[in-house]
């Protein structure tokens, strides 16, 4: 049973990641369904970032910084060009793809995966070997670095959306952008400030799908988590708090069909594979009644 | 939220600048404009064989742009094209292939449609979660995707499939074939292409020129507005979404009746988000889709060409995809950019700036 916990934490980063930088980005009034494409981008560029200079800290910068400039892209399209924002948003997501492919195959000269590199520590590299906290070797050793850098980060922008100014402001655009601009802020900037961030955070839970789990990119190894993180956006109705409760629910999903997985042999994989979306699904029709979306969401000003 | 601009001075700039945008990249990993042009060209249409096969490419991405553009005009944007199509393959292979002996020209039509009817039952939950919960639909159909994907890969490994371990299932029947009309070596040509194309110049009338076409355009680009009319938007709506997820439907179907004559394990290529790209490149609209098509089956089929003969991956195609569908969704902004560089550049060679000016608003008008 506790494996199954340890399982869920380990599931819901990647998720925590790409739903509060989505959050950040559709609160302050920019669709984003592009959190897809921006893990991808970050888990590449982990890597890559990884391979060139042989430090893992260097690659968590490098996706970082490539989930961020993915969010550029978006901001850019949707912002300056006043694209469609879904349509921008799927434009994303293909470019993501194809360019990790071909930039994996132009760099490393394979297909589908790319060579081994070094990984970010786990918890267990900093606990000490002896004393009272070797004891945690077991558990926490399994742990990645990044998982206490994601209960931070989501308690940052919980506190950031809700206790700041700035926050304020941002959600101020999101709701209603020609009060915000009366009272003298730059909608559009804040906006794009807020989607580059967005797309960083995503980026982020890409880094550790890449680097803090494995230790390679494979293609398209996001693998739809973007997706079921715009999911917990809807279904937490763009409140901070809600988002972390449907993260968790939709990380306690997968958690279970992996482990369900391993003890039910005999249930054919794709069972497993498919139950978090249907679970997903299920729950996004029995319960996403009257939610409410930040008003101006998807308008440009 | 959904903008339109239908015309063509402004969508021919963007796609310029798209290709344009596409080259340089092409250029960054070494290889020349033209050199990719002509790959492009000479893999997908030197040739008897290379031709047909472009051209059979066409039909599921005739059918998956229609769908995705029929739903936009509706107002609703449908990603689940993949998923669609792939169950509609499935359950097409699966009635030809277990429906009692019929004749060919009855079995046919009722695999093709089983495999139409599923993929309209398919995205029929989506749309009424838009209308009932206000669930964007593009989520919804992603969503659907994953499911039907890992639906149809455990019925094909398990149940219907031959029972080999190559995740396919058997054979259909000679009689839910689709004949041959053009016959090259190894190569065939069947109707569908040609089907599928009648299709969207079927659609393109019906929208532009009926009284129910009319309704169902009203009831996407104002659905307020087309209620207080007296037409039905949301029933129109409910009703074009799963008519688009019928055609995705359609899609596969018509794969496995005209191509493959089976199902098998990660049958679409992506067809679903070509459809995508080919509808907005066509700007949504069906009488130009066979344009994008062309655009489209031409990389598709040219894809392992430039593997070949360049060395560039194949995923080179899903970035020209990209970065033509940016540049055609920021059409009006990149319209309005070009503008300014051309107006400054008239303006220092002589011309007014009100000159141009004027230029530009009588454009915009014709």
């Amino acid at each position: 049973m506790f494996d199954l916990l340890v399982l869920m934490l380990a599931n819901s980063v990647p998720l925590l990641f790409a739903a509060f930088g989505g959050l950040l980005s559709e609160s302050s009034g920019v669709i984003n369904f592009a959190l897809e494409g921006m893990m991808l981008s970050g888990a590449f560029a982990a890597v890559l970032g990884t391979f060139v200079s042989g430090s893992p800290w260097v690659g968590l910068i490098s996706g970082v910084a490539a989930g961020g400039l993915a969010g550029a892209v978006h901001a850019t399209a949707c912002l300056k060009f006043r694209a469609n924002q879904i349509v921008s948003a799927i434009a994303v997501n293909l470019l993501a793809a194809g360019l990790t492919g071909w930039t994996l195959n132009q760099f490393f000269g394979v297909y589908g995966t790319s060579p081994e590199v070094s990984s970010l520590p786990r918890l267990g590299h900093y606990l000490p070997q002896t004393g009272l906290l070797s004891s945690l070797h077991g558990i926490a050793g399994e742990i990645s670095v990044l998982v206490p850098v994601a209960i931070c980060t989501v308690g940052a922008v919980i506190c950031f959306l809700k206790h700041s100014v700035p926050g304020l402001r941002l959600r101020a655009c999101g709701e209603n952008p020609e009060a915000a601009a009366s009272a003298g802020l730059s909608v559009e900037r804040i906006r794009f400030a807020a989607v580059c961030a967005g797309g960083a955070l995503a980026g982020l839970g890409g880094v550790y799908m890449s680097i803090g789990e494995l230790a390679q990119f494979v293609e398209n190894m996001t693998h739809g988590r973007g997706y079921l993180a715009i999911a917990a956006i809807i279904l937490g109705r763009w409140r901070p708090d809600g988002v972390l409760l449907s993260v968790l629910f939709f990380a306690f999903a997968e958690a279970l069909s992996e482990w369900l997985s391993v003890r039910w042999s005999s249930v054919p994989n794709e069972v497993f594979h498919a139950l978090p979306y249907a679970a997903c699904f299920l729950i996004l029709s029995w319960y996403a009644g009257k939610h409410r979306a930040p008003t101006a969401l998807g308008r440009i000003v | 939220m959904i903008r339109k601009s239908r015309s063509a001075s402004t969508l021919l700039p963007a796609i310029v600048t798209g290709v344009a945008v596409c080259m340089g990249l092409g250029g960054l990993a070494g290889v020349g404009p033209l050199d990719l042009v002509e790959t492009i060209w000479t893999g997908a249409w030197g040739g008897t064989d290379a031709a047909m096969n472009t051209l059979s490419k066409m039909t599921p991405l005739l059918l998956t742009g229609l769908s995705v553009a029929l739903a936009y005009s509706a107002g609703l944007l449908n990603i689940g094209c993949e998923g669609q199509l792939t169950l509609g393959a499935l359950v097409c292979a699966t009635v030809a292939r277990l429906a009692p002996p019929l004749p060919g020209f009855l079995l046919l039509p009722l695999a093709l449609l089983s495999g139409a009817l599923v993929g309209g039952v398919f995205a029929y939950p989506a749309v009424v979660l838009r209308q009932r919960r206000g669930v964007h639909e593009v989520i919804t159909t992603l969503i659907l995707n994953y499911i039907a994907i890992y639906a149809c890969s455990y019925f094909v490994s398990g149940p219907l499939g031959d029972g080999t371990a190559m995740g396919r299932t058997p054979l259909i029947p000679e009689g839910a074939r689709m004949a041959e009309i053009v016959r090259s070596g190894s190569l065939y040509l069947t109707a569908a292409p040609p089907a599928a194309l009648l299709m969207c110049f079927a659609a393109r009338f019906w929208l532009s020129r009926t009284v129910w076409g009319f309704e169902a355009r009203a009831s996407g680009s104002n659905p307020e507005a087309a209620t207080n009319a007296g037409i039905a938007a949301s029933k129109w709506q409910v009703g074009m979404f799963v008519v688009s997820g019928a055609l995705a439907g359609l899609a596969g179907a018509m794969e496995v009746c005209a191509v493959h004559h089976r199902f098998y394990r990660s049958f679409s290529p992506g067809y679903g988000f070509d459809g995508l790209t080919a509808a907005f490149l066509a700007n949504g609209a069906p009488g130009w889709l066979w344009l994008s098509t062309v655009f489209l089956a031409s990389l598709r089929s040219a894809d392992k060409w430039l593997q070949i003969g360049l060395n560039v991956s194949p995923n080179f195609i899903l970035v020209v995809q990209a970065v033509l569908l940016f540049t055609v969704t920021c059409q009006g902004g990149i319209k309005s950019c070009l503008d300014r560089v051309v107006l400054r550049f008239r303006g220092r060679g002589g011309g007014t700036a009100r000159a141009a000016e004027s230029d530009r608003a009588g454009a915009g008008r014709s």
